[in-house]
């Protein structure tokens, strides 16, 4: 297994592991997302409290925990690159930001749409909701670094340190419910808030879903970026040429 | 008529506008994401292609 893993430093190696992983990340994530959302919309009850106004749970809370996980994944990736020189991990690290932008986008507009019918306002000046905001110009900023510099070594340098520096911020929003007192409902996972076992089993079918897109976007990504960084050696000649698009 | 109750007829009644509003946009950034990634290993695969029949 660490054999393995060492040798996807090579990117060749590494460009190979990600096709032949592309379709077991694709269709197991088609497969969990549809039993999920089948789960979430239609096995799983009303609320007693929220109706089913409440089922925007099921997109909220996996894009939410999924937006700081790729952080989380971005800065480790982005510090192993800084270490050991592994371009395979800054090459990680770049294409995770916009998949995880994309998952702070939708777990804000998500939260956004739930917080309308249930706290009467679409946003807040809440910790939870600022925090998370800021988690999004967290990956703006690392993204828009990463892109100011030619060289892609110089780039992932210094915007691999920016992730890491930010990492301060993912504790914060995790404790913000419970450090501040917000508008923002506290816990539902693993305290007894979300009660229903249909409603545990949809939540943890859209998480596991969400983890896969994740994987498939970054398998598809790193590929690109891969074919980009090493347009001059020998194989990525090959490897193009024998493409039939 | 506001939208809350336009929207009143789809399942989940009066939150139907905005769980439905919610599923569609996450639906859409997500397919926006996947066919940008898509097109992006295309272009890059074509780029590169002309660039070494090029370079022969």
């Amino acid at each position: 297994m660490w054999k393995w893993i060492q040798r996807q430093a090579s990117p060749k190696v590494f460009y190979g592991t990600c096709s032949r992983l592309t379709p077991w990340f694709f269709w197991p994530f088609i497969s969990l997302l549809l039993v999920g959302l089948y789960w979430s919309l239609v096995v799983s009850p009303a609320d007693y409290q929220q109706g089913d106004g409440y089922r925007i749970i099921f997109i909220h809370v996996p894009s939410a925990i999924l937006s700081m996980m790729v952080y989380a994944i971005m800065a480790i990736a982005g510090g192993i690159g800084l270490i050991w020189q592994i371009k395979m991990a800054e090459v990680v690290a770049k294409v995770s930001a916009p998949i995880g932008a994309a998952f702070t986008i939708i777990a804000l507009a998500s939260g956004a749409i739930w917080g309308k019918p249930m706290w009467g306002a679409w946003w807040v000046w809440d910790a939870r909701l600022t925090s998370e905001l800021i988690l999004l110009f967290l990956y703006l900023a690392y993204m828009s670094l990463n892109s100011a510099f030619d060289n892609p070594r110089t780039a992932a340098k210094s915007s691999s340190i920016l992730a890491i520096v930010g990492l301060i911020n993912l504790p914060i929003i995790h404790y913000s419910v419970k450090w501040w007192n917000t508008l923002h409902q506290g816990y539902s996972v693993g305290t007894g808030g979300l009660k229903d076992p249909d409603m545990q089993i949809a939540l943890a079918i859209m998480f596991l879903a969400s983890i896969f897109l994740y994987a498939l976007l970054v398998s598809i990504k790193a590929r690109t970026e891969v074919l980009i960084r090493e347009q001059n050696s020998r194989w990525v000649k090959e490897e193009v040429s024998g493409v039939v698009l | 008529m506001t939208m809350v109750e336009y929207f009143s007829f789809l399942p989940y009644g009066k939150y139907a506008f905005y769980v439905w509003l919610a599923y569609g946009v996450s639906a859409i950034t997500v397919i926006a994401l996947f066919i940008n990634a898509k097109q992006n290993h295309t272009k890059t695969i074509l780029s590169l292609k002309n660039k070494f029949s090029i370079s022969q």
